[in-house]
């Protein structure tokens, strides 16, 4: 369900950093697939996007996340 | 790594895995010997933390609990490859990332305390309407309890001063019952 009321960036209004290691917050950018959901639905900036395409993909790596939903 | 220059300082900071056939202790040791691979290679190690035991999100070679270690540290570029292939080379490590940290400069550093005291000014002025919007009587009852909430969100001494006002009230209040 996309919203069409544009929603602000979590990251620029709470002037936080992307990292890789805040799974807490990563997750809240993950479907229940654990597919990294799209910008336009979770309202976070194209800056932020990247950065935050790239954390949860180096916290993949370390098994951190979860690639997939089993 | 191939358009960044090969010499020159950097700061990075590492992540890795001990595997879960080793106790919490020898998990430490090894943790140290990472800290020792880079004062070796010249590196200075300026943060350090030890998470201890944690499920893996996946397995790993059969394991499905790990150790994680984490450092920061300085490093001259050229010498980033010998602690990577050690660590690759390692039987004691699991898996292992290093990743290129930002150092902030001040005055990045100085902008983003400007907008911490920005925002947090902002949520003190939401806050400040939802308490006005309670009605009295239901303030009245749960004063004792949210006062503490209250006066940590309270910066200004004007608010301070009232609900000082009003917890003497009450307390003479209870005097007479
Ligand atoms: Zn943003």
């Amino acid at each position: 369900m996309a919203t069409k009321k544009a929603k602000e960036c979590y990251f620029c209004v709470n002037n936080l950093e992307v990292d890789y290691k805040d799974i807490r917050t990563l997750r809240k950018f993950i479907n229940f697939y654990m597919k990294i959901l799209p910008g336009s639905r979770t309202g976070v900036c194209a800056w932020h996007q990247r950065k935050l395409a790239t954390a949860i993909k180096r916290a993949r790596v370390m098994s951190l996340l979860a690639a997939t939903h089993k | 790594m191939s358009k960044t220059k090969k010499t020159g300082a950097g700061h990075y900071e590492i992540l890795f895995i001990v595997p879960n056939k080793f106790t919490e202790d020898e998990a430490k040791k090894i943790a140290t010997k990472v800290d020792a691979m880079i004062v070796e290679t010249e590196g200075k190690v300026t943060f350090s933390e030890f998470w201890g035991k944690k499920k893996l999100a996946y397995k790993i070679k059969n394991n499905e609990y790990g150790y994680y270690g984490l450092f920061e540290f300085d490093l001259e570029k050229e010498n980033l490859a010998k602690i990577d292939n050690n660590l690759r080379l390692s039987t004691e490590i699991l898996r292992h990332q290093i990743v290129i940290k930002k150092i902030k400069t001040e005055a990045e550093l100085k902008r983003e305390e400007e907008i911490r005291v920005k925002i947090d000014s902002k949520k003190a002025k939401e806050v400040k309407v939802e308490k006005t919007g309670v009605k009295k009587d239901f303030k009245e009852e749960k004063t004792d309890k949210t006062t503490s909430v209250k006066k940590a969100v309270a910066s200004k001494s004007s608010g301070l001063k009232e609900l000082d006002e009003k917890l003497e009230g009450i307390l003479n209040a209870d005097d007479l019952i």
